[in-house]
């Protein structure tokens, strides 16, 4: 058997939730897909109407209910559907990074990025990088999770 | 100080301007509490000194509606040391309490002690004597001391590693009994139905075991980001000694670091995470 580090486990496989904004990154996760580009199977896609609306509770209850990692697109900034909707979720998602990393959680088990309509190469590009950062840190094993 | 306040008390109750002067009392057991008091003949009863920890501002939002149906809102006098003014500042941005309705004595505030007499921790950390809100001001302000709050605490936390932070919360949200205690007694935690207390929340359950005590801490600091005035009502009050401060300080200096030195109460401006973007903020790196 091969040296491993504690983190890493055989044939782990992350599971990813990804929350999708319904203007622009579920636009572009179809278009990724109507153009067949490669993609990562361990995203779960959750479609939201705008990034502003992926709250916090959203957020630990993917993690708690057994998410690796989670990601959260939406429009970039100055495109949002809503006008404002991603200038709170540019705000509340780092300061969600910072809060569990100071709880003890690795604060890139959770990522924002923006991926337009069109961008069909960036959105596969982003949910690969994801999944490997993800499978490098591990199974996010929170004894926090007993039960749920 | 005290006869200004009982004067002023009377002034008020006897005119009619406000139904109810809010202030501190001695209870029977000896140990000071909030005060109540609707009556002129009453306002001996009030005190105030350095025991006077509670921040009464959590009563306004429970006092911001009328009596019967087609009755005004009651008008309310409340004493407010510097740290209570900035949480009724918080509650005064977001409406939840009229301005015309809260008559607002100011105290100077020389600083509340401990049962043995020491200073209390935050009260170390402040550099306001004097409320930044008021519409009479009672007592002599003391002299600011010169203090800058490093946020050591928060820092010590920081700096251990991963997973000691995790075990270290994990043990002490672990003690919690989720009485709510906390929630109760901060001014700005106000809804009417708690999402953590349904039982038929979508995210967190009422069940009193790890996961869903960690998840209710975690939603109750975040809630308060940008509008946690660092009272300590939440930490005074809970029954199993969990360091709350320690987790609303963190969110606290964030949001400070990021959002251009934003701090709750100290402006007419609502907390940043419900604002649009002013250009000054220094946001992480998004990903
Ligand atoms: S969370 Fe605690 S410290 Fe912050 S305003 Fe509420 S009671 Fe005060
Ligand atoms: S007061 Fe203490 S024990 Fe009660 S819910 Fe709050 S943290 Fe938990
Ligand atoms: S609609 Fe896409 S971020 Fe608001």
């Amino acid at each position: 058997m091969s040296e491993r580090t504690s983190n890493q486990v055989d044939g782990f496989e992350p599971k990813i939730v990804a929350f999708l904004c319904n203007w622009c990154s579920y636009a572009g996760a179809d278009a990724a897909g109507i153009s067949r580009l490669e993609l990562p199977p361990n995203i779960l896609p959750v479609r939201v109407m705008c990034s502003g609306r992926v709250s916090i509770e959203m957020v630990l209850k993917a993690l708690m209910a057994g998410a690796d990692g989670v990601l959260v697109l939406g429009c970039h900034i100055g495109d949002c559907h809503y006008g404002s909707g991603n200038h709170r979720t540019v705000k509340r998602i780092p300061l969600l990074r910072r809060l569990m990393t100071y709880m003890g959680i690795e604060p890139d088990r959770l990522r924002l990025d923006w991926v337009s309509g069109a961008e069909a190469g960036r959105f596969a590009k982003i949910t690969t990088e994801f999944v490997e950062a993800v499978r490098a840190l591990g199974p996010l094993s929170l004894p926090l999770r007993e039960g749920l | 100080m005290i006869e200004d306040i009982r004067a002023l008390a009377r002034e008020l109750l006897e005119k009619g301007t406000v139904e109810c002067v809010i202030g501190y009392e001695v209870g029977p057991t000896g140990r000071v509490r909030p005060a109540f008091v609707y009556e002129p003949a009453d306002v001996e009863r009030l005190i105030f000194d350095a025991r006077c920890y509670h921040n009464l501002v959590t009563y306004l939002t429970r006092r911001n509606k009328p009596r019967k149906k087609g009755e005004e809102v009651p008008t309310t006098a409340v004493l407010v040391k510097p740290c209570d003014a900035r949480s009724l500042q918080v509650l005064l941005n977001e409406n939840q309490v009229q301005r015309d309705k809260v008559y607002i004595i100011g105290v100077a505030c020389p600083g509340m002690q401990n049962a043995d007499g020491t200073p209390e921790l935050r009260c170390t950390r402040c550099d306001q004597r004097v409320p930044l809100i008021y519409d009479v001001l009672c007592g002599e302000p003391p002299e600011v001391p010169a203090v800058t709050d490093t946020y050591d605490d928060v820092e010590r936390i920081e700096a251990l590693p991963l997973e000691e932070r995790l075990a270290y919360w994990l043990g002490e949200l672990d003690r919690c009994i989720r009485c709510y205690a906390c929630r109760q007694a901060c001014p700005t935690c106000f809804c009417s139905v708690c999402e953590a207390e349904r039982d038929d929340s979508l995210w967190v359950g009422i069940a009193d075991r790890i996961p869903e005590k960690a998840f209710f801490h975690i939603i109750r600091a975040f809630h308060q980001a940008g509008r946690c005035a660092e009272c300590n009502a939440c930490e005074a009050v809970c029954p199993m000694g969990i360091p709350l401060s320690l987790i609303n300080r963190k969110v606290a200096k964030d949001v400070a670091q990021m959002m251009a030195g934003y701090r709750a109460g100290e402006s007419e401006e609502p907390t940043p995470l419900v604002t649009m973007l002013t250009g000054e903020e220094a946001i992480d790196e998004i990903h």
